[in-house]
């Protein structure tokens, strides 16, 4: 599956480098970043991770294939 | 006030149970940073929480969650001894538990009750849990246990463990939990019972008034409206506050840091932790940046990260200036802020893209150097090393690690990432030990023989000893009695070539070889030998980490034992070894519940079958999916007596068959096969079918003096009496035999005599039977042995009164407790039409089988409802049955 968070705030390359398996895209005071999530543990694994990177998780969706 | 951790006591070892050494970070309170605002109304909260059973401390990272509860423990009445321990992400249930008894043990605490110590990674049992709650009941004073980054991760196991404790340790636990996630706890029933204190992120965000004390500690006096600026960007986040602080003493305009920062775009943490880092030299910025690839750091695995020796100085420094660094208290370790080595990490493979797996191994080879073997299996894993994480394995001679101990299952994860066909004999080797204990027999064999193309004489010894070690293991589980055999030569050559194993060290692998080379014997149908073996086995496991082969040399002690039919040594073996199991909280699969594998069998010939049932269960609860081909036949030769007890001979069938077409890829010995025919063909003469049990071992032909008995015993009820008794009295007086086979021999000549006419042999054979079968009180052998033994009792009611051991219905007398006595004996034909009716025949065909009237037997049947105390024929048969008259 592939998934999308929605991130406040601009965040630079370095930072977007602790994930290294998605990209990402900035957007007006917002980053987008997208790529593939292998299952669920991933899924709360890279939520932590925000979270730990203090990034505020605005919004997630699953990508259609 | 807290009871600091300091150096452990000296000439006191501080390994992990697995081994390593333990990490004394995990067991000391966090100390204080010199700056720090005070948050009096939280701390009150967190001492109201205490009185209850359980107070979290939930918020993301750098809300100050540790620093909080370690400012409690210091500053504020604790109702009782406190326990710091730092939970791990991903620790094993086992490596919990020991880590929870070893910070009780370190800050103080002695439980009333010893609960012995978990060397297994898999879990605890029950009783080990029970021991804990018990003990934390018994002490006079609450035991206040912060778990620290207690988080959802957890392993269930865990926090099931923990609800248990907490739920029968009558008060004597208050549980202090902080994490970023809501644990596994069931939340809900503490929060309805009022019995949960919670301090959530809201709680735990500055306010705008804390964010001004914050700086001022600091040095930094602002304008409100920076404060308040700073305080609405960053939410009250403690570590961005702590951060912008830290910025802001490094710059010089701290109100123009709070325009620039304000009017950033980007996000808080990245624009801090560029700040922050930025800040500091070049050489702390490239230290910090390799030091984040491992987690604690130590000045020394710093240097020889960086090559350069100025570590330990940069360290402390950083330690002191108190932002994203935290020296371990009593210890030379120190532990990055969560959220500051994602960062670091994120920057390595930015700014030195492909220089990451190089730190990694390097950190492998300095965590091999101070024996920290799992955490440098997983360095060298994750820097891609497989031949150095599998070197590391076979040449510390530890690949039993990836069977046992509390590293077990991180170790077998690791490994599991390890790609397949590595040149060279260590991978080959830790690969067939994974094959192994993932219970791919083949596959293991396989990985084995690729691992013996690299070997020779010249490889090291280490390698070779342990690859004989996952052969012997791997020969065991096959039932492949010449493969173990060989391994078990190799490996005792090795031992003396073997410097990590001078004597008194690691007197675990002695103990696994001398009870492989016992498990090689009994599958010989050696039994002498194999007990000698063994005891040796169990005499050479002294000492800590040894009681995984003590367990298990107990148990094949225990089945040897029952196989040569000295029921009340196996009995005590296999309650040694399961004591030690429940001392030591060892889990199944051990030796496949072996030990009450074995306690079943002995209640079977005690004839006491609920007992055999219960322990029957245990034993397969406890079972690994693969137990030894030897113990798998016993216990089918089990099942299928109580099956045949209870009349199934279906399911009889089914159970004696079962380990023989499973053999194809494991050999059963010979004498393990013939058990298994003797009980088959036991199960068609209980069916009144002679003619299937004689042709069964006629064609299992054996000399084995068991299978004469059997036969003989065939032979008599398909009316061939004449040939049964010639066979038994060709039979040696010395012949090797079970004292339950020589009983069953004394039986059928009994009943061969009293067949033939001559009572008085009949009886001379009877009261030799019940003469050997006394000290054991083998009991099921009579009850086998059909009505006509029970006929020979009854016609002897001296004799029979002289055995009060025998079961009942042999004399007519309830001998055994717990069971309702019959209202009266049930008589001899009484028991022949019950006979007939348990053949399912109906009361019109009794009659002609027995050559009586319809009435008659209605009359008897009558009288047995009567005497068993039943209304219908079925609980009749089955009634009978539970009494031993069937």
């Amino acid at each position: 599956m592939r998934y999308e968070f929605r991130v406040v705030g601009t965040v630079s390359e370095t930072l977007a480098e602790a994930f290294p398996e998605f990209d990402s895209t900035p957007v007006t005071e917002q980053t987008l970043f997208f790529g593939p999530v292998t299952d669920e543990a991933h899924l709360y694994g890279l939520l932590v991770r925000f979270q730990a990177l203090g990034l505020h998780v605005l919004e997630m969706r699953e990508l259609p294939e | 006030m807290v009871n600091r951790t300091g150096p452990p006591p000296p000439g006191r070892r501080c390994l992990e149970p697995s081994g390593d050494p333990m990490l004394a970070a995990r067991f000391a309170v966090p100390p204080l940073p010199r700056l720090r605002v005070h948050r009096p109304a939280l701390l009150s909260r967190l001492t109201a929480g205490a009185r209850g059973p359980l107070t979290l401390v939930n918020g993301p990272a750098g809300a100050g969650k540790t620093m909080l509860a370690a400012a409690w423990l210091a500053e504020s009445p604790v109702p009782g001894p406190a326990v710091w321990l730092t939970v791990e992400p991903g620790d094993a249930p086992g490596a919990f538990w020991a880590y929870v008894l070893e910070a009780f043990d370190r800050h103080g605490v002695k439980l009333a009750t010893a609960p012995g110590r978990p060397t297994r990674a898999a879990g605890v049992d029950r009783s080990f849990l029970v021991r804990i709650a018990e003990g934390l009941a018994e002490s006079e004073q609450p035991v206040v246990l912060v778990l620290d980054q207690f988080d959802a991760d957890c392993a269930r196991e865990i926090t099931d463990g923990l609800q248990f404790v907490l739920r029968n340790c009558a008060g004597g636990l208050r549980l202090v939990l902080t994490g970023r996630t809501d644990s596994l706890l069931p939340m809900h029933r503490y929060r309805a019972a009022g019995a949960l204190a919670e301090i959530r992120n809201a709680d735990l965000r500055f306010t705008v008034a804390e964010t001004r004390l914050l700086l001022r500690e600091h040095g930094l006096e602002l304008s409100a409206e920076a404060v308040r600026v700073l305080a609405d960007r960053t939410g009250g986040w403690a570590a961005g506050l702590r951060l912008c602080a830290l910025a802001m003493q490094a710059g010089e305009d701290p109100e123009a840091f709070v325009r620039e920062f304000a009017a950033s775009r980007t996000t808080i943490a990245d624009y801090l932790l560029t700040e922050v880092l930025d800040a500091q030299p070049p050489s702390t910025q490239e230290l910090l940046l390799r030091a984040s690839v491992t987690d604690p750091i130590h000045p020394d695995l710093a240097d020889a990260l960086t090559g350069r020796d100025d570590a330990a100085w940069t360290l402390a420094r950083l330690a002191r200036a108190n932002a994203f660094l935290e020296q371990v208290d009593g210890s030379a370790w120190y532990r990055l802020h969560p959220l500051f080595a994602e960062v670091l990490h994120a920057h390595l493979r930015h700014r030195h893209p492909g220089l990451e797996p190089g730190l990694h191994r390097r950190a492998a080879r300095w965590l091999a150097g101070t024996g920290r073997l799992t955490d440098a299996v997983a360095q060298a894993a994750a820097g891609g090393d497989w031949q150095f994480a599998a070197g590391l394995l076979v040449d510390r001679l530890a690949v039993d690690r990836l069977f046992t101990g509390l590293d077990c299952e991180r170790l077998t994860r690791t490994f599991a990432a390890m790609p397949q066909g590595l040149p060279g004999a260590a991978p080959a080797v830790v690969a067939a030990a994974c094959r192994l204990a993932g219970q791919d027999l083949d596959g293991c064999v396989g990985e084995l023989r690729r691992a013996d193309e690299y070997l020779d004489e010249s490889a090291a010894p280490a390698t070779r000893l342990s690859r004989a070690l996952v052969g012997a293991r791997a020969g065991r589980l096959s039932g492949d009695l010449a493969a173990t055999g060989q391994a078990v030569a190799d490996a005792t050559r090795l031992l003396d070539d073997c410097p990590q194993l001078l004597p008194g060290r690691r007197p675990e692998i002695r103990a696994l070889l001398l009870a492989s080379q016992g498990a090689v014997e009994l599958g010989a149908g050696r039994f002498d030998r194999a007990e000698a073996r063994l005891s040796a086995a169990v005499e050479a496991c002294d000492g800590p980490g040894t009681e995984q082969p003590l367990c298990e040399a107990l148990g094949s002690l225990a089945l040897v034992e029952l196989v040569r039919g000295r029921l009340e040594q196996a009995a005590e073996h296999a309650r040694g070894s399961l004591a030690v199991a429940e001392r030591s909280a060892l889990l199944p699969p051990r030796a496949a519940g072996i030990d009450h594998l074995v306690l079943a069998g002995v209640a079977t010939e005690h004839d006491d079958l609920a007992t055999a049932r219960a322990e029957l269960d245990l034993a397969a609860a406890s079972a690994g999916p693969l137990p030894e081909p030897v113990a798998a036949a016993a216990a089918a030769v089990i099942r299928c007596r109580l099956a045949t007890a209870a009349g199934d001979l279906e399911e009889a069938l089914a159970e004696v068959r079962a380990p023989g077409a499973a053999a194809h890829a494991r050999r059963l010995p010979r004498w393990a096969v013939d058990d298994l025919a003797i009980a088959e063909s036991s199960a068609y003469l209980a069916h009144g079918d002679p003619g299937a049990a004689l042709d069964l071992l006629e064609a299992a032909a054996c000399d084995r003096p068991e299978h004469t008995v059997a036969l003989a015993r065939a032979l008599l009820a398909a009316g061939h009496r004449r040939r049964a008794m010639d066979l038994l009295a060709e039979l040696p007086a010395d012949a090797p035999i079970s004292t339950a086979g020589r009983v069953r021999a004394c039986l059928v000549q009994a009943q061969g005599a009293a067949e033939n006419g001559s009572a008085r042999e009949a009886r001379r054979f009877l009261r030799q039977a019940l003469g050997q079968a006394r000290p054991q009180e083998l009991r099921r052998v009579f009850v086998e042995s059909g009505p006509c033994v029970r006929r020979l009792l009854r016609q002897d009611p001296q004799l029979a009164r002289a055995h009060p051991w025998l079961p009942s219905g042999g004399a007519g007398h309830p001998a055994r407790p717990g069971r309702a006595a019959l209202v009266a004996p049930v008589t001899e034909r009484e028991v022949e039409v019950l006979c007939q009716a348990a053949q399912l025949l109906s009361t019109e065909e009794i009659a002609a089988a027995l050559y009586l009237s319809v009435n008659t037997v209605k009359t008897h049947l009558k009288s047995v409802y009567r005497k068993l105390s039943v209304t219908r024929r079925g609980d009749a048969v089955r009634r009978a049955r539970d009494l031993g008259l069937l």
